[in-house]
């Protein structure tokens, strides 16, 4: 018989503060096969690590148990400690004793029995564990990125120039994302579109880089290192290898539509270009407003160009390419304001959001920079700025921060009154949240020098008076109710995930949160990974931050990938499924439950197989399979059952 | 005719009988009749401005309870406070079980003394939220439809500008009233687009009139209805229509004062929106009791034609 270890961890007082460790190590002890227990503060640490491989030649063990935290944090830590000492690392095995235990109780007795419980399914799972080895897999060292913002655009030069192919894939016409859509940024007040053009130029010029904009994703499948991708080409309507981009077709087109890039305050034609430095600079027709596609008239655009390159017929392409790993660069949108009742749900015409009025202050915007209101084109003499709109709002719209608010306000109320010398501009804040490198000094500088006014205080109610816009409020900190009759109100609306998030997030089968941001496997320590291996995420499509976060966190998640693509072969984890040919009925049921098309009938032996590469090990056909031909590695049915009956007390 | 359970509640009883009495025209005409509770109460009326969490339920329970030992599951108000009163204590009723409990130890407890009602022998139930409590208004739009009230005028009132005035109670608080959206409700605009006439919206219509500061500090419910009600002309508002007795009283008598503070007020006639669906279905004008109110509404008639006879008839 195996001679088993059992190691318990106290982890500080997160397990040892509700579960007598002590104890755990003395049952475990008296279980049959356990040889050895012990229990030590953090067994995850160098000395904790050292104790396991001394005590596995002490002891001569043939196989170890951790009782400690999920095998999530740590099982690879204490299988690669296991292996040093001799063993396989198959033969190494975690007792969750923290997430599954400590964490969740508060009786510390029943903690306890309940602690040793989980060691005692895992004593009697692991006896029969076998030693195997890992199963390698090949690399397609080719990457995926997924959105063309600023994120992206990073992640995609980082991979392409340590030489590895990229494919960056953009819903809209053009890379640039809203950064190219801002004024000026903060704390330095350099221009974004001179910061962010030279990138998008490069990304566009690259020779590792497929640019595909005006693309989606259409369906992913495979596994790290081995992923199949479709992606849609949408329908350009323009033949793009031979367009030269000189605009004609833009000027002519007689159709008017709300220009998307400068937020609804100016308009566009149906065949247009988003903006002047657009990456690819090719139009597109926008088929749901071209006056063609609605009334069967007009091709004004082909009259003009010279060249021939508008075609009418063109349809959607689907891709496909191999790829190895991915990046989800998905990024951002506001809040509409039609979502804020109180705030005159968008029907108030001086009342814009953040990214409206960049667009206002930009130099490339409606008004070339000068500040002038939607409605009337009057500069406005008093602006009203309203921090936390739809934000830290739990019981109405969002329960976050959306952290960029503060800052980008604070600019807003600076550059305004930089441009209008005697307007006089107020925000409202619930807290001034400056957290960054010169961040608080950008602030400070505004609110003693610059002479704008900080209220704190949430605004009630905004309405339309004459042509006025008047502002209800509070100042908490004088207990007073303020009315403010404004000239234009600019509300920072909560940052939320783009609406097709979801979708792609399903598409990928990557995880979001509870307020649909994607999400990293590990808060602190793994940032930039998503938990299914070979998927990586970046910028505000994870959740709200500012430029250089989202910089630092692309380049994180590019280094990744040229990390992962540094190998010519990935190991996978053995525990998946396998057959007993002899007891294999070539049924089939196996085909139809597997999610990841794995199983594959074999027509001459008349049974069905298992691709190892594909399966990941989910258990399902074994669930399925009725002669029980199919068995999980280190998972047998034998072992669930001595699993089973340990976790009901029994031996 | 169908019949449907009404609870006038005191004000609509006594004070403005003649709003009640609209009501009543009114939905003959529709097809159902506002079958009055045998025996009721005030319900109350504090709920909305109390933090007692028990005795001011005992009231309104008890009238619910009666409705639905009657057999009923539905109970129509048409003011805007015994709506707030009555739906807001059957939310609790519903959703706190200890309420429940309590609630339902006190009407227990004062069953005995009620013998008066002979033929109760009902055995005893506790009362749980079964009763669906309804607004006119929400009856109309929900139950009936819009739609069948346009079908059924005798006098549109195309050409009158109709500001509506929603007050406080009658959307929130939210979570428990449900019944538009408490920052930019539709209801009444669409109830005075069935009527034909021309829904005006202005900022002030959500806002308070004062409600019970009519009483205890008069000057500020005054500052207060100059501001809603200036806010309604200066959008072109010929009328403001009401669905509250108390914002009633606010809005139409408190205008007398608000012509001695601000002297560059004009007055506005104020209907309540039973009296326009009344009118609209043909119902003679003097039998509005339009001689009750404070501002003369005949501008506002004059502009649909206040003969009486229907134009569409």
């Amino acid at each position: 018989m195996k001679r088993i270890g059992v190691f318990v961890c106290h982890c500080g007082i997160n397990i040892a503060g509700t579960v007598d460790v002590e104890r755990v190590a003395r049952e475990a002890e008296k279980m049959p096969g356990v040889a050895f227990a012990m229990d030590y503060i953090y067994m995850c640490s160098e000395p904790g690590q050292l104790l396991v491989r001394e005590k596995i030649k002490e002891e001569k063990l043939d196989a170890v148990i951790i009782a400690a935290c999920s095998p999530n944090l740590h099982e690879s830590t204490f299988r690669a400690a296991a292996e040093e000492a001799g063993l396989n690392p198959w033969q190494c095995e975690i007792a969750n004793i923290r997430e599954q235990c400590s964490w969740i109780h508060s009786d510390r007795k029943k903690a306890t029995e309940k602690a040793i419980k989980i060691v005692g399914t895992i004593v009697g799972k692991i006896r029969l564990n076998e030693s195997l080895e890992p199963i390698s897999v090949s690399i397609t060292k080719k990457a995926l990125v997924i959105g063309g913002g600023i994120a992206g655009i990073q992640a995609a030069l980082d991979i392409a120039d340590s030489g590895y192919p990229v494919i960056l894939v953009e819903k809209d016409s053009s890379i640039g994302g809203h950064m190219a859509q801002l004024s000026e940024t903060f704390p330095t007040l350099d221009c974004s579109q001179c910061i962010l053009t030279p990138k998008m130029v490069a990304v566009g010029k690259h020779p590792n880089i497929t640019l595909m904009t005006y693309s989606e994703i259409e369906e992913v499948s495979g596994y790290v290192g081995n992923f199949k991708v479709k992606i849609r080409r949408k329908a350009t309507s323009v033949n793009w290898s031979t367009c030269t981009g000189c605009g004609l077709c833009t000027e002519k087109c007689p159709a008017k539509v709300p220009s998307e890039f400068d937020r609804g305050l100016t308009t566009r034609g149906a065949i247009y270009v988003p903006f002047p430095q657009a990456v690819p600079n090719k139009p597109v027709i926008d088929r749901d407003n071209c006056i063609y596609y609605k009334t069967g008239k007009c091709k004004l655009c082909e009259k003009v160009c010279e060249i021939g390159a508008i075609d009418f017929d063109q349809e959607d392409l689907i891709i496909e390419e191999e790829i190895g790993a991915i990046i989800t660069a998905t990024g951002y949108e506001t809040l509409p304001i039609a979502d804020l009742p109180h705030y005159g749900a968008g029907e108030v015409p001086d009342v814009i959001d953040g990214l409206a009025f960049e667009r206002i202050l930009s130099a490339s915007g409606p008004t070339t920079g000068e500040v002038r209101r939607p409605s009337d084109g009057m500069i406005p003499k008093e602006v009203v700025f309203v921090q936390c709109a739809g934000s830290r709002d739990p019981e109405r719209f969002k329960p976050y921060c959306s952290k960029i608010c503060c800052m980008y306000t604070t600019k807003h109320a600076l550059l305004y009154k930089h441009r209008v010398h005697d307007g006089q501009p107020y925000v409202f804040y619930i807290d001034i949240r400056t957290g960054g490198k010169g961040y608080e000094e950008f602030y400070h500088n505004a609110e003693e020098e610059e002479g704008i006014v900080y209220l704190r205080g949430k605004v009630a109610k905004i309405f339309r008076d004459g042509d006025k816009t008047v502002v209800w409020g509070t100042d908490t900190l004088t207990g007073r109710n303020i009315e403010i009759a404004a000239d234009l109100v600019v509300l920072a609306t909560a940052i939320v995930p783009t609406e097709s998030t979801a979708e792609l997030a399903n598409k990928l089968r990557i995880q979001t949160g509870p307020n649909g941001f994607l999400s990293e496997a590990h808060p602190k320590l793994r940032p930039v990974e998503c938990i299914n291996a070979g998927f990586f995420i970046a910028g505000v499509g994870q959740g709200p931050k500012d430029i250089p976060e989202t910089v630092a966190q692309a380049s994180g998640a590019a280094c990744k990938v040229i990390s992962l693509f540094s190998r010519d072969h990935l190991e996978q984890d053995p525990t998946v499924a396998w057959v007993d040919e002899d007891l294999c009925s070539g049924c089939r049921t196996c085909i139809s439950v597997c999610p990841y098309d794995a199983r594959e009938y074999d027509e001459e032996k008349e049974i069905v197989t298992v691709n190892e590469a594909l399966c990941e090990g989910c258990g399902s056909c074994v669930a399925a399979c009725s002669c029980g031909a199919t068995q999980q590695r280190n998972l047998s049915d034998s072992q669930i059952k001595s699993m089973v009956t340990a976790s009901l007390g029994g031996e | 005719m169908a019949k449907v359970a009404y609870y006038p509640g005191c004000a609509l009883n006594e004070r403005s009988s003649h709003l009640d009495r609209s009501a009543r025209d009114a939905t003959e005409i529709l097809g159902f009749e506002l079958d009055e509770l045998e025996s009721w109460t005030c319900c109350g009326a504090v709920p909305p401005v109390s933090k007692e969490r028990i005795m001011n339920l005992i009231a309104p329970s008890r009238i619910l309870k009666d409705v639905r030992d009657s057999g009923r599951d539905m109970l129509i108000t048409i003011c805007d406070f015994c709506y707030n009163t009555l739906k807001r204590t059957n939310f609790s009723i519903r959703n706190d079980d200890i309420i429940r409990k309590r609630v339902n130890a006190f009407l227990a407890d004062d069953t005995p003394s009620r013998t008066y009602l002979e033929e109760d022998t009902t055995p005893w139930s506790d009362y749980e939220g079964e009763v669906k409590v309804v607004h006119l208004m929400e009856y109309l739009r929900d139950e009936l439809g819009y739609a069948e009230i346009t079908k059924k005028l005798k006098r549109s009132l195309k050409g009158l500008k109709i500001a509506p005035y929603y007050g406080c109670v009658m959307l929130r608080p939210f979570d428990e009233i449900q019944l538009d959206n408490p920052e930019n409700p539709t209801i009444m605009e669409d109830f005075v687009r069935a009527l034909e006439a021309e829904p005006v919206k202005y900022p002030y219509r959500t806002e308070c009139c004062g409600s019970y500061l009519s009483v205890s500090s008069p000057d500020a419910s005054t500052r207060l209805c100059y501001r809603i009600l200036s806010s309604a002309m200066k959008n072109g508002a010929d009328a403001i229509v009401v669905s509250c007795p108390l914002c009633f009283y606010n809005l139409d008598s408190r205008q007398k004062v608000v012509l001695d503070a601000y002297p560059d007020f004009k007055t506005i006639p104020v209907f309540y929106f039973t009296q326009l669906l009344s009118l609209a279905l043909g119902v003679e004008t003097d039998r509005q009791g339009f001689e009750r109110h404070y501002v003369d509404v005949s501008p506002a008639l004059e502009k649909i034609g206040n003969s009486g006879e229907g134009d569409k008839a």
